[in-house]
């Protein structure tokens, strides 16, 4: 019984705090539920891919798995910085999708719930933000990525 | 050809390596042998000059004495693809055309049924039927609609993936 209390106890504070990843493009904080990211890996060469989908334009391919790159960068006028660059894989809602990222290695933080606040960030998908070392740092949807895009780009065209 | 496998040429253009199901082509020229911009006729059929580069924004040069024509045809319509190499003929097994992540969800799910590995690059298998002009880009009809376009997708390429 003491350690059910226990368990329960701990599936509270969890709901209560967010573990999130916080990674920078071109020099700006984003951050991201840690369930969300598949893993951080150094960046490879991108193949492109003829397309219009916005900021869907390449795959990245290692060993025999490929997957479509989403330049968040250019979403956000940015230009990644470092080197080596790294790639973080996004676990979206369509199959995993890379991110190249500056090559701060990413850190894990936990956010209090309570902490994040909505964010008015409309330029991208987000969860809210948090403020980390005194910024205000948005915590993307990974999940939903460019979603916003095509509802907005649908919108336009009907 | 063996049963569960499907034939592709396989063509390369500036940077994108492009897959023609094998069963449409009718013949390959080189560049000496025609005028691209007009219309080449080839056993009394007459195929129309397909600019496949500008229809898919690709940076292709195609001035080099070495680029070839492919000679292309579904039956009903017959096109002359302008490619800057022909790569080569392969024959893969159906599980290894793999749908194109339905992360893209534009014009580019009408213009390739999928996507496959060869000799280490990737390669976009063409939608015979768009390189032909029979498929308009109908990217709003197609938005929101990709994953049942990944499995709507081989029939479209006539079943050949």
């Amino acid at each position: 019984m003491l350690r059910a209390a226990r368990e329960e106890q701990q599936v509270q504070a969890t709901k209560r705090s967010w573990n999130i990843v916080v990674f920078s493009i071109g020099g700006m904080k984003l951050a991201a539920r840690i369930e969300d990211v598949g893993e951080v890996l150094p960046w490879a060469a991108t193949i492109p891919i003829p397309s219009r989908t916005p900021f869907v334009q390449a795959m990245l391919k290692r060993d025999n798995c490929v997957m479509p790159v989403y330049d968040l960068a250019a979403r956000l006028r940015r230009v990644v910085q470092g080197d080596p660059l790294l790639c973080l894989v996004a676990r979206h809602v369509d199959g995993p999708m890379a991110i190249c990222i500056d090559a701060d290695v990413p850190a894990i933080a936990r956010a209090d719930a309570s902490s994040i606040r909505q964010s008015f960030e409309r330029d991208i998908e987000s969860l809210g933000s948090v403020t980390i070392d005194g910024n205000d740092v948005t915590i993307v949807a990974l999940q939903r990525l460019g979603s916003a895009i095509q509802d907005t780009l649908t919108r336009y065209e009907l | 050809m063996l049963v569960g496998t499907a034939s592709f040429l396989v063509v390369r253009l500036g940077l994108s390596y492009l897959a023609l199901p094998a069963t449409g082509v009718r013949g390959i020229l080189t560049q000496e042998a025609i005028d691209h911009e007009q219309a080449v006729t080839e056993a009394g059929i007459v195929y129309q000059p397909v600019d496949l580069a500008e229809r898919l924004s690709v940076a292709a040069d195609l001035s080099d004495i070495d680029i070839k024509t492919v000679l292309y045809s579904n039956g009903r319509s017959h096109g002359a693809v302008r490619v800057e190499q022909v790569v080569g003929l392969t024959d893969i097994g159906r599980r290894d055309c793999l749908p194109l992540p339905p992360q893209f969800q534009r014009d580019e799910r009408c213009w390739f049924g999928g996507m496959m590995l060869y000799q280490d690059q990737l390669v976009l298998i063409l939608n015979p039927s768009w390189v032909l002009g029979e498929l308009a880009d109908a990217p709003s009809v197609l938005i929101g609609k990709a994953k049942q376009t990944v499995e709507a997708t081989p029939a479209a390429i006539g079943g050949s993936c």
